[in-house]
């Protein structure tokens, strides 16, 4: 039953990427491409939805792990603090206006500000030799203000220009996605999946408490930590991908969970391809709606999502977790 | 016995009434509150009166001398009102609409200067010089203005295939940001004969989509100066990604100043700047 989904849920995604591909302000026929056409396409068309898709992914699955490890269906990926670490060290970046590694130095800067944020949450979460859900959230909600305040003091001394490029990029810009962060975003963002799916059946176990985790032959602390460790490499590689795109990490696994249920074994790779598809969506509405303008497309995932969300918890009889 | 009541009511108020102290006696003291206005003051002739500008004011060199009174989106009334203005000078591009009234609500007299457009730029500069009594520099300063642009149309008609070209004027490069509708620069590329790809967008200064410019394929880009930020340097990832437009193709890609960005006195040089760029790409 779960594999028909599954498998339905695969076809739906590739269809989304594939009309995110080819629809957009104007529509590529693939079967009569002009040279402009086809510069479209392969130069600025397909690197985006990639990475979109790629970014989706990281965010979907890095929430419906952090559900897990941190036990709460209201954690998300940035409620450790690692985007607005990331948002920080990138408003550093952009309007400090820093180039020294080129087109890479803001997804650098916003990478190396999510994996140190997340080193310093998890020490600050550590405790007993092993990390403690309920540390882990509060340093997570502490950093983040911290940070968040910062950010606003870079803000409110820079230009009024050099202001709008720094919110422009933390509302998700995918519009600077080139093939460069393809590979780099590809391996990171596999990386922490394959950690994930292949730790599922112990994320199962987690939610259940540490005793029972215990008692099923997992060790809890080993495995919350490994567990933290690839929330945090999806988190950083999406942030360095494209900023920060609110809903996917909060609420797709909760919709992901009305149709697979709450087998992490399902659950995680289900929330990656619907993130993908959610963002890649939200990005052709961005780009689409007003041209030859774009708007942020993490305004739209909010604006698409949060409606459907809304109406399955009208329906639904429960929110399972 | 009640109107002789109010007569004497009214005769005490009128006594007491001082003049409106800005009609009487040219203001002393003046706060500008963004840095075209301030350019617009000092070209007036007012530099000495100004006690009070930005943190963005750098046009001419004296106005960084000046105190500063914070960003002109987020001015802090308090630093205004310790320098004890006559009046201060506000635009509505750019400062915000409650901080007039804050400032009225403190008795403080303001002036705001609407001119948001190259051709209402005369007559912005000449209504701020008549609240601001100094009509006949204002009177030089617009006629100059005026002059400028009049022999600069002129020009840019008498050049060949002008009407064909297509431009794009790239605020900055990475999002994509560029000159709108609405905008000076946008006036100056008309003015000046050509179409700019973006007057249709949305907004003054949209994020513009990368895609469009490969569709709209531009033959000229301009770029405008970030603050303090090597241009070439920022722009080189985005040209990289166009390099089948003939703009990118043929080189013609000029790097600008900052003289269209602020609508006042060195509206004139920016156009020609522009001018400039634009004669020179075309003969190649």
């Amino acid at each position: 039953m779960s594999r028909a989904k599954i498998t339905a849920l695969i076809l739906l995604a590739f269809m989304i990427f594939l009309c995110a591909l080819f629809l957009g302000p104007r529509t590529i026929n693939p079967a009569a491409l002009t040279d402009v056409e086809r510069e479209i396409l392969f130069k600025i068309r397909l690197p985006r939805v990639l990475v979109a898709f790629l970014m989706g992914m990281a965010l979907g699955a890095s929430g419906a792990v952090l559900q897990g490890v941190l036990r709460n269906p209201l954690a998300d990926p940035y409620i450790l603090g690692i985007s607005s670490g990331a948002s920080l060290t990138a408003a550093l970046g952009i309007i400090g206006g820093l180039s020294f590694l080129g087109a890479f130095t803001v997804p650098v800067l916003a990478f190396v500000g999510a994996v140190a944020t997340g080193g310093i949450v998890g020490v600050m979460g550590w405790k007993r030799g092993g990390l403690w859900p309920e540390r882990l959230l509060l340093a997570g909600v502490g950093l983040s203000f911290l940070f968040s305040a910062l950010l606003m003091v870079l803000m409110s001394v820079s230009t009024d220009e050099g202001l709008r490029r720094a919110m422009l990029w933390i509302f998700g810009d995918l519009s600077l996605s080139d093939w460069q962060r393809v590979p780099y975003g590809a391996v990171l963002v596999f990386a922490g999946l394959a950690v994930s799916v292949t730790r599922a059946k112990a994320l199962n176990a987690l939610i259940l408490g540490d005793e029972l985790a215990h008692s099923l032959g997992f060790a809890p602390r080993r495995e919350r930590f490994v567990l933290f460790v690839s929330v945090g490499l999806l988190t950083a590689a999406s942030v360095s991908l494209g900023g920060m795109i609110g809903f996917i990490g909060l609420l797709l696994p909760h919709i992901m969970r009305f149709f697979i249920g709450s087998d992490s074994r399902m659950l995680v790779p289900a929330s990656a391809l619907g993130g993908g598809s959610l963002l890649c969506i939200a990005d052709l509405v961005s780009r689409s709606v007003l041209p030859p303008m774009e708007l942020p497309a993490g305004v739209v995932t909010a604006i698409i999502g949060a409606p459907y969300f809304l109406y399955l918890l009208r329906r639904k009889d429960v929110l399972s977790f | 016995m009640k109107k002789t009541m109010i007569f004497i009511l009214l005769a005490i108020g009128m006594a007491f009434a001082v003049p409106d102290a800005g009609l009487a006696l040219p203001p002393q003291r003046i706060v500008s509150l963004a840095p075209s206005t301030t350019e617009i003051l000092f070209a007036m002739g007012l530099g000495d009166r100004i006690v009070g500008v930005t943190n963005y004011c750098d046009y001419p060199e004296e106005a960084k001398k000046k105190p500063k009174i914070g960003g002109m989106s987020n001015p802090s009334l308090e630093a205004v009102v310790a320098l004890k203005p006559d009046v201060v000078v506000m635009t509505t591009d750019g400062n915000p609409k409650e901080f007039e009234a804050l400032l009225r609500s403190l008795h403080i007299r303001t002036v705001v200067f609407t001119a948001r457009r190259i051709s209402e730029l005369p007559m912005g500069i000449r209504d701020l010089g008549a609240a601001l009594q100094v009509r006949d520099s204002a009177e030089r300063l617009a006629a100059g203005i005026e002059q400028g642009l009049q022999r600069l149309g002129a020009a840019s008609r008498l050049a060949p295939d002008a009407s064909r070209q297509k431009v794009l004027y790239i605020v900055w490069p990475e999002p994509l940001i560029v000159a709108g509708p609405g905008t000076a620069i946008d006036d100056a590329i008309t003015l000046l004969g050509r179409k700019n790809i973006a007057s249709a967008a949305a907004s003054e200064y949209p994020k513009y989509s990368l895609e469009e410019v490969l569709r709209e394929a531009p033959d000229i880009i301009l770029i405008g100066k970030g603050s303090g930020m090597d241009m070439v340097e920022v722009s080189r990832g985005m040209l990289k990604r166009l390099t089948s437009v003939p703009a990118v193709r043929n080189n013609n890609i000029c790097y600008l100043g900052d003289g269209l960005y602020r609508l006042g006195p060195r509206v004139v040089q920016g156009i020609e700047e522009l001018a400039q760029c634009l004669e020179q790409r075309s003969r190649r």
